[in-house]
């Protein structure tokens, strides 16, 4: 079959009702364009979720003792080897971080919070949120730091400042409570005040020293890609036998489920647009073939095959499509550049957007594969509705056509 | 016998007219043989284009045989019967039935791209054939930017550049003045004569009649008298 032929007839039947076809590539370049930043609002919505969850001293895998996370206490602890590394081979690690948690309850001179109390290795804190915050003062110098450093809004409630003291108690190794004072080395500014009013770090020796024994609660560890995640998971599974290893998903298993939810919303919000283009598109192409009944009767009359009177109408279907596509996309991505911009700013929406585990600032992202899903699919919807208009085409008598 | 190109034996057509039964055709026995130039008279509805038609493949006996260039048509299915129509026959219709969206030059390819001709010899042989029928200097325009004469010229170029076995023709005249008329039979008879192509024209005009060779007049789907042209 000359298909090169089909095509070329059907390009030039794109320009032969310039206004209709016209009307049409708008719709679906509207459509796509929609579907395009909708998308990468979605991502961007979703990879701030994981990244939370990921930052949020989770990790992508955290190794804990068996029945920390029912009662997370002292005495659910573990040690690691000195000078402990983890070894996964073919992983490409950012980081890992040991630490200490612990509930706790801190005082200032006019009030009294619970807290968790986190004993921290300053500089292996690359791979969570820490890294990132705003710090009035200074942050911890090192493992053995005997100060601490709370949120900004814990520091509010408290009424208390960089400088001043504060009381902790909390449970020792052997069920006793210990209380020790500390000074306040920097108060941080995170994205979201859960997190300020949350965590109250110290140096992790420091920490050990206070409850008497020297050893950690977790071993949080982040990998480069995501690929990773459970290859690393299994690593160290098989290396820890009497440890729970557990991944950002069984850990943050609501963060995990909201993006699941948001890959089916991709989807469900991509069937819709495409939903309601394939019946303006498919009226488009049954108009135009009836309008040409005479003409398709000619092709048949001489010597066109009937398959190729369906390939005919699929093939300026699909061109309609595809210049609708690429346009749509085009726009849709130039979208995107224009609200990368500085993102979308939740900020009036602080406390809804905080409860969903977003940023405040609301960066898209657009992912290739999205645009190649999108695209794609298009493309098949695009010769879906050619289905019906082509095998009224394929009907089509050449006699009745000519006697007309 | 070899050069029998038509041959049509009994041939009956009823056409079911809102319950009323038209008989297009009865008992119709007919041939062509090769490098003949014949047209098919008679009053409307009497059946010449049905005739065309069933010679033509675009539609079947109730009754009878149909077989044409050898090759018996009752036994083709549709996409049998387009082949053939492409590989052996040119058609020119009344209403000439071009592509609009295509130049001349491309209508004139058009066939022979269907039937895989390589895009050399597509042009040489599109050239030549525009050329022999004067319409060389409109080869780029499209449909819409020529008169009905050149249209019906680049039809007839496009039928015949593909060297059909058979040109079939239904009114090809019904649109045209008398003088153009009288510049498309000169040159479909020279077709005829020294191209050898055999040409069958429904028609209602003398023009027409006089230039062919052997007329066949219909009448109630019947032949009714079959005469060789001796002025033409
Ligand atoms: N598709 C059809 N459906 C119903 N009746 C038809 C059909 N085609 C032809 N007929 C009828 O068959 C008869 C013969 O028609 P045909 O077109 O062959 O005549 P014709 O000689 O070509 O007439 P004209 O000179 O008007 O073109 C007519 O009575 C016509 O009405
Ligand atoms: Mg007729």
């Amino acid at each position: 079959m000359p298909f090169k032929l089909l095509l070329q007839l059907g390009w030039r039947n794109l320009f032969r009702h310039k206004r209709r076809n016209f009307m049409l590539l708008l719709a679906i370049c509207v459509a796509v364009a929609g579907v395009v930043v909708m998308n990468s609002l979605i991502r961007g919505f979703q990879f701030d979720m994981q990244e939370a969850a990921v930052a949020n001293l989770t990790g992508h895998v955290k190794m804990l003792a068996p029945g920390y996370l029912d009662d997370p206490n002292i005495e659910k602890s573990f040690t690691l080897v000195k000078d402990w590394q983890p070894h996964l081979p073919g992983v490409e690690l950012e980081g890992w971080a040991p630490r200490i948690r612990i509930p706790a309850v801190i005082m200032s001179e006019r009030e009294t919070r619970g807290i968790q109390l986190v004993g921290i290795d300053p500089a292996r804190e690359n791979i969570s949120f820490l890294d990132k915050v705003e710090l009035a003062g200074d942050m911890l110098s090192d493992a053995d730091d005997r100060r601490v450093v709370i949120g900004k809004e814990l520091a509010r409630q408290l009424e208390t400042e960089v400088g001043r003291r504060l009381v902790i108690i909390t449970q020792g190794i052997d069920g006793r409570n210990r209380e020790a004072g500390f000074r306040i080395a920097g108060t941080f500014d995170a994205d979201g005040k859960g997190l300020e009013k949350l965590f109250v770090f110290t140096g992790v020796t420091a920490l050990q020293n206070l409850v008497d024994a020297e050893v950690i609660t977790e071993v949080s560890i982040k990998v480069v890609s995501q690929l990773d995640e459970s290859l690393a998971q299994q690593g160290l599974a098989d290396s820890f036998l009497d440890l729970d290893v557990l991944s950002w998903q069984q850990l943050e298993p609501q963060a995990a489920a909201m993006f699941v939810f948001a890959d089916s919303a991709i989807f469900i919000w991509f069937l819709v647009m495409m939903g309601a283009l394939i019946f303006g598109l498919m009226n488009t192409l049954i108009t135009a073939v009836m309008e040409r009944i005479k003409e398709f009767g000619m092709l048949r009359a001489v010597g066109m095959r009937p398959r190729a009177v369906v390939v005919q109408v699929v093939v300026e279907s699909t061109l309609i499509m595809l210049v609708g596509v690429v346009s749509g996309t085009l726009i849709g991505w130039l979208l995107v550049l224009w609200l990368s911009d500085g993102g979308i700013d939740l900020s009036a929406y602080a406390q809804g957007v905080e409860l969903a585990g977003m940023r405040s600032v609301l960066m898209p992202r657009l992912l290739v594969e999205d645009l190649l899903l999108v695209s794609s699919l298009s493309l098949v919807f695009g010769i879906l509705a050619a289905l019906y208009p082509a095998r009224r085409a394929v009907k089509i008598n050449p006699l009745e056509a000519l006697r007309r | 016998m070899s050069d029998v190109v038509v041959r049509c034996s009994g041939i009956s057509r009823t056409y079911q007219e809102e319950s009323v039964p038209v008989q297009a055709l009865q008992d119709v026995d007919f041939e062509v043989c090769k490098g003949e130039f014949i047209s098919l008279a008679g009053p409307s509805g009497s059946g010449k284009s049905t005739l065309l038609n069933i010679i033509g493949g675009l539609d079947r006996p109730d009754k009878g045989d149909v077989e044409v260039a050898g090759v018996k048509l009752n036994d083709l299915n549709e996409s049998e019967l387009s082949d053939l129509r492409l590989q052996k026959m040119g058609f020119v219709f009344q209403a000439y039935n071009l592509i609009p969206v295509l130049s001349a030059r491309e209508n004139v390819e058009f066939i022979m791209q269907l039937q895989g001709v390589s895009p050399a010899e597509r042009a040489s042989r599109a050239t030549a054939v525009l050329e022999q029928l004067g319409v060389e200097g409109m080869a780029d325009r499209r449909p819409g930017e020529l008169s009905g004469g050149q249209q019906q010229r680049v039809a007839v170029a496009r039928a015949i550049v593909t060297r059909p076995v058979l040109l079939l023709a239904d009114e090809p005249s019904a649109n045209l003045d008398s003088a153009t008329t009288r510049e498309l039979l000169e040159m479909l008879r020279t077709l005829n004569e020294t191209h050898g192509v055999t040409i069958v024209a429904a028609t209602h005009d003398p023009i027409v009649m006089s230039y062919a060779r052997r007329q066949v007049n219909l009448r109630d789907g019947r032949i009714v008298e079959d005469k060789q042209n001796e002025a033409a």
